[in-house]
């Protein structure tokens, strides 16, 4: 009971500083925005980030693009994971291809993907295509170096129960496999899905015709600072948002 | 030779003059060297002998986890080389699924099976039951005692009535008195079920209070030094270890243990100063 009281004192003191936190940042936002030593909306005031942020949430325009950046993330995530999770249990499970695919995959995982943009824009023209391709690629080693590394770390005893009560593949798969690489596998996917985010807007900043990045440089191009940061602001939510349902389900 | 042939009739399981070698040229070793013995139907038979007998070997082979062997390990006409559905094995490391409640995992080789549902509850509750976790059904292994953990394990594997039941030291790791009394539930249960048994131990004490026959093992290469009758009387219990005929079991075979246990001991002294020297 002791402890108990003790835990939630230590983070209702950790809430305490976050708040504060925040109220600085605010403060000195605003403080900032009313000296006038910045050029024009470089740092406009709350209020007016508030409003736009309010303008924003019922702008069709943003639900439209919103929703496009969306599919793209979620497509090229969904084959970034599905290539991914393939090719982690065949490295993991085979020592052979490990060793002999292992250079490829730890050095160019690293590789900044932007630089393929050019690449899939020619493959899949300037459309959704080559934004879903990229984020695609970019999840891909997240999830395949964090599959292979799961594979390799579950327990050797539990795939012989498996063999010993003689699960046919499919069941070894189903049955063992996957529930005992469960974390490592959800921990890839937030990793892949927090690149994939990157590389598609990316990509639409660079090059494309609809989507949230294409929206920021709209924006941009107008020099509308609130607008851009209450589009910022969204988008910081939406990713925390779907970073925390990932990790909870990936919590032990 | 007639006895000989008759109680190979009888017998639930034959190891009839295995050979498994592992590496190769001149780094051949051999663990298992032409082991012999057959377990009864409804009897408890022990392997024991200190470490690097080949026992876990053995254990594997009759598994069928371990295919690739010479000679035969057979179950009626049939020389097992991959796992049969008449053994059912239970391991030395803590073996449930961490992600399954007790239930779940007892119930896991009848899922295997395809049985369905509400009977794979109720065949599971019996077994869960019989090993007396009865109130933890629904918790999972990561509330549980490492004792409690290798009840389940037996659970799951009995649930799959397996013919023989086959277990690898399940109590190597769990303290003395906690092993007695497993071994009390042991027994009770071989008895309940009149279970085929064959139990691979190092542990003296466990082998003479659980066995009714006791196949001793040479150190490094395997054999069977000697097979020990032990007649005491059951029903068991572990109160038998504070009889004079078990006192005098345990000294006979540790009589024939030492030397292989001693033998097993320098050797890996000798092993230690290589490394010491080379190191």
């Amino acid at each position: 009971m002791a402890a108990a009281g003790k835990i939630s004192v230590a983070s209702r003191d950790v809430l305490a500083l976050r708040l504060l936190v925040a109220l600085v940042i605010f403060g000195a936002w605003e403080a900032m925005s009313r000296s006038g030593l910045f050029y024009g909306e470089v740092v406009p005031s709350l209020l007016k980030i508030g409003a736009s942020l309010m303008k924003l949430l019922v702008d069709p325009i943003f639900y439209r693009n919103l929703q496009v950046t969306t599919v793209e993330t979620i497509l090229a995530l969904a084959i970034g994971a599905g290539a991914g999770i393939t090719t982690g249990i065949a490295l993991g499970a085979n020592r052979f291809l490990m060793r002999a695919f292992e250079p490829y995959v730890y050095y160019l995982s690293p590789t900044p993907r932007i630089i393929l943009f050019p690449v899939m824009i020619m493959w899949f023209g300037v459309g959704p295509a080559s934004k879903i391709a990229l984020g695609a690629l970019s999840a891909f080693f997240a999830i395949a170096l964090s599959t292979a590394a799961g594979m390799r770390q579950i327990d050797p005893v539990l795939i012989r129960v498996g063999r010993s009560f003689r699960a046919n593949i499919w069941q070894m798969a189903m049955k063992i496999y996957l529930p005992a690489m469960r974390v490592p596998i959800l921990n890839g996917i937030r990793l892949g899905m927090g690149t994939a985010i990157i590389t598609v807007l990316l990509g639409e900043t660079k090059l494309s015709n609809q989507g949230l990045g294409y929206l920021i440089m709209q924006v941009y191009t107008r020099f509308d600072m609130p607008g851009l940061y209450a589009l910022l602001i969204m988008i910081f939510v939406i990713a925390g948002a779907v970073n925390a349902l990932i990790g909870h389900f990936a919590r032990d | 030779m007639a006895s000989n042939m008759n109680q190979s009739a009888e017998a639930a399981l034959v190891i009839d003059d295995v050979v498994k070698r592992f590496g190769r040229g001149q780094e051949i070793v051999t663990a298992v060297d032409h082991v012999s013995f057959s377990v009864k139907q409804g009897e408890f038979v022990s392997v024991i002998g200190p470490s690097g007998c080949g026992k876990s070997t053995l254990f594997n082979i009759i598994g069928g986890l371990l295919g690739d062997y010479e000679g035969a390990v057979k179950i009626g006409d049939e020389r097992i080389s991959a796992p049969h559905p008449a053994v059912g094995m239970v391991f030395q490391e803590e073996s449930t699924f961490p992600w399954r409640t007790v239930i779940d995992n007892v119930a896991f080789p009848l899922e295997l099976q395809g049985v369905a549902k509400s009977e794979r509850i109720d065949r599971a509750h019996h077994f869960i039951d019989m090993v007396g976790l009865a109130s933890f059904e629904k918790a999972f292994p990561s509330q549980l005692s490492g004792g409690m953990k290798q009840r389940v394990s037996i659970a799951r594997t009995l649930v799959s009535q397996p013919k023989i039941l086959l277990m690898d030291e399940p109590f190597a790791a769990l303290d003395e008195q906690t092993r007695l009394l497993l071994g009390d539930k042991i027994t009770q249960i071989q008895q309940q079920l009149n279970q085929t048994t064959l139990l691979i131990t190092h542990n003296l004490t466990e082998a003479v209070q659980l066995s009714d026959r006791i196949v001793v093992m040479t150190y490094r290469p395997g054999r069977v030094k000697r097979i020990v009758n032990i007649d005491l009387p059951r029903p068991r219990t572990s109160d038998v270890v504070g009889s004079d005929a078990f006192g005098h079991y345990v000294a006979e075979i540790w009589n024939d243990l030492r030397e292989e246990a001693s033998r097993g001991m320098a050797d890996s002294e000798s092993a230690a100063s290589r490394r010491a020297a080379h190191g």
